[in-house]
């Protein structure tokens, strides 16, 4: 156990200190994010729905695509020296590898979370109708989804020419049940669901604020076992 | 297997390959090869491109699982017990596995962490010292020309004192004065107790290294004779038909 | 004995779709008269969980794989996921036809329509994934395998929505006569045997192919 700490937070700090050092996604991630924010907010001017309940959707897009960036990353700084090869020769457990990598991915999100949601509570006029810690929550849920996947699919997409448009394709098409739930509960964080999108619509499968965090703390833990559980065969050779 | 025959086989043979057979889609590509090398021993594998060396080094690592036969590592078996048989592995190849915007010091703390090795400190500037670094510490890796990288990868293949090291092509891209240092490196493991086995395409280096030579041709091992047994010349000329002469 | 259980199996799957469509389309107008299009339920229903089943035999053909790693495992699994993908588009496509003459527009979101969807999504790109993985075939299959996993962990919410959830879309058919019910469950059952037999085609070429390729090459 021990030892799996140490060899956890080596890895984790490795990456960490790759990324702050070349500072190659995070910037880049901040700016997509910014501009998907912006394209939303002209948009909205044109929609017809309410500002603040474009605000919510236009975050979980930009959360989606800045995390597909992050976790494309994850293993691409692995291949360049064969550094994989490297990390597989050393006597430690493959799920060690996946969870660091997790972790990474998580929290570099949480760092663009922390320039972005405030953007867009400027840019939608959002209001908390709930607590902020509530707000911290939802993302932090939506966080471990979000790079659940994707770290394990990155690993798997190093293998193939087009890299990360498929990376993203997988990780939309898997992602789309959990992105239901998760826009809900974000809509209802800044406000309350407008009552025409509950009933026999999407959103009708969630019901209810709670049913939504339920939802989202599921797919979480089966996606994040699951994947973890498979992350060895994803990088044998 | 009572203890005491597993610890007198850890002590015959460090690296312990049993007909093992490995195939990509239909193409066989090591056909029921069988080596067994003791301790201290610098083994050369060679054969043309595509002979299955590569192949061979890589299912020895356990990066590659064989479709059949086993291989021992100091007794522990790579697929059944890889945590124990990677314990004694290391491997370079002509990839360094650094990172390259870590600095030379943190790669290798980096390796003694994962690696669990006691006074990681002492560990690191013994090494540095070895390789001839120690001006370098703390120099990004990605700046490193070819050779000084080369030295920092053996670094790091060596960082938790292995038993055995697997060498892929470790001379491509190296200045004569690089290789004879990556040379003089090797031999010092070999006379330490360490096992080398290695491939590269210069074959006066490979024999001028080694003290057994291994020819692998059509996924079959042809030829498993001590160097000094070896025609030099001859070998250099064409060790395939060589090799096929002397069988 | 393989020709012969091969063309029964094609007999019997022909004779059962000819019969069960007949009889839904003499007595499906006459049960609706006011909309034929009902009758699209015939292929509708019997695809869709064609579709769904295919994935299950994905799943388990993936952890076949990833257990044993025989090929043979992983042949099935192509052949599962490219039938999947054609009752997968069946469904959807009757969905919509029917949607339109019903609902009076081509998609809405409902979760029932979300999960037809991602089930179609979700076989696409697999197969996408399928053919860009380079490198060794084990690779390639396991690499897949891994997916087809995770995807099936979305599975289960599809058939939650579509059970339990408020929709627009019906959970179950009310049968106007006993021959409509004849002519559905034969065209259940006929369709279920297209697929099985279409898998085994598949599974059937992709050994073949394989055998003639060790042959080939050693």
């Amino acid at each position: 156990m021990r030892y799996f700490l140490l060899s956890f937070k080596a890895i984790f700090m490795k990456d960490i200190v790759t990324e702050f050092r070349s500072r190659q996604v995070l910037p880049t991630m901040i700016v997509l994010g910014m501009l998907i924010i912006w394209v939303f907010r002209i948009a909205s001017e044109v929609a017809s729905a309410e500002v603040s309940a474009i605000g919510p959707i236009a975050l979980w897009v930009a959360f989606l695509f800045a995390g597909l960036l992050a976790q494309e990353r994850s293993f691409a700084t692995e291949e360049h020296q064969d550094c994989i090869h490297g990390l597989m020769l050393a006597p430690i457990d493959e799920g060690t590898i996946y969870l660091a990598k997790l972790l990474v991915n998580i929290i570099m999100l949480s760092i663009f979370e922390m320039i972005i949601v405030p953007a867009a509570i400027v840019a939608f006029e959002l209001t908390l109708s709930r607590s902020i810690l509530t707000l911290v929550g939802v993302l932090m849920l939506g966080n471990v989804g979000l790079s659940s996947v994707g770290t394990l699919f990155s690993a798997i997409v190093q293998l193939t020419r087009t890299k990360g448009s498929l990376l993203s394709v997988m990780v939309l098409a898997i992602l789309m049940p959990m992105m239901i739930p998760a826009t809900f509960a974000l809509l209802a964080v800044f406000g309350d669901i407008p009552a025409e999108l509950i009933g026999t619509g999407a959103l009708s499968v969630v019901g209810s604020f709670k049913s939504a965090i339920m939802f989202m703390v599921v797919f979480d833990a089966v996606f994040v076992v699951a994947c973890w559980l498979l992350f060895g065969f994803a990088i044998k050779e | 297997m009572s203890k005491e025959k597993l610890t007198s086989d850890r002590e015959q043979f460090v690296v312990d390959v049993k007909g093992v057979s490995k195939a990509f889609t239909a193409r066989r590509v090591l056909d029921r090869i069988d080596i067994e090398v003791g301790r201290g021993e610098c083994v050369f594998i060679c054969g043309i491109n595509g002979a299955g060396k590569s192949t061979l080094l890589y299912t020895i690592a356990g990066l590659l699982g064989a479709d059949s036969g086993s291989v021992k590592l100091c007794g522990y078996s790579v697929a059944h017990d890889p945590e124990k048989a990677k314990a004694h592995l290391g491997v370079i190849s002509h990839k360094s596995m650094v990172y390259p915007d870590l600095t030379v010091i943190e790669n290798l703390s980096f390796f003694t962490t994962l690696y669990g090795v006691k006074n990681a400190k002492a560990r690191i500037d013994e090494l540095l010292s070895d390789v001839k670094l120690t001006r370098y510490k703390y120099d990004k890796a990605g700046i490193l020309s070819r050779g000084l990288l080369q030295r920092l990868a053996i670094a790091r293949a060596l960082v938790h004192k292995p038993s055995v090291l697997l060498a892929d092509e470790p001379f491509t891209g190296l200045d004569k004065k690089s290789c004879d240092d990556l040379r003089n490196t090797l031999s010092d493991f070999v006379e330490q107790g360490g096992t080398v086995m290695m491939t590269t395409h210069d074959t006066r280096m490979g024999l001028a290294c080694a003290s057994r030579v291994i020819i692998l041709d059509g996924s079959k091992l042809i030829l498993d004779r001590p160097t000094e047994e070896i025609d030099a010349d001859s070998f250099d000329a064409d060790y395939i038909s060589y090799g096929r002469g002397v069988v | 004995m393989r020709t012969i259980l091969f063309f029964l199996a094609i007999g019997l799957v022909v004779a059962s779709m000819c019969i069960g469509l007949t009889a839904g389309s003499v007595q499906g107008p006459k049960a609706h008269p006011d909309s034929p299009v009902r009758n699209i339920v015939y292929a509708h229903v019997p695809s869709s969980i064609c579709a769904l089943l295919c994935f299950c035999v994905l799943l388990v053909a993936a952890i076949g794989y990833l257990k044993t790693s025989k090929e043979s495992w992983d042949r099935l699994a192509i052949a599962a996921a490219e039938v999947g993908t054609v009752f997968a588009i069946v469904m959807n496509a009757t969905g919509c036809i029917f949607s339109h003459a019903e609902w009076n527009t081509w998609w809405t979101p409902s979760p029932r329509l979300i999960s037809a969807a991602m089930l179609l999504f979700l076989y696409i790109v697999y197969l996408i994934l399928r053919s860009s993985l380079s490198g060794a075939k084990q690779r390639i299959a396991r690499n897949s395998s891994v997916f087809a996993i995770i995807a099936f962990l979305n599975v289960p919410m599809v058939i939650i929505s579509a059970r339990f959830m408020p929709d627009i879309h019906k959970a179950s058919f009310e049968f106007g006569s006993n021959w409509q019910r004849v002519a559905f469950f034969l065209g259940m059952i006929s369709t279920c045997f297209l697929a099985g037999l279409l898998m085994w085609f598949r599974t059937d070429i992709l050994s073949t192919r394989a055998r003639l390729e060790r042959e080939f090459v050693n």
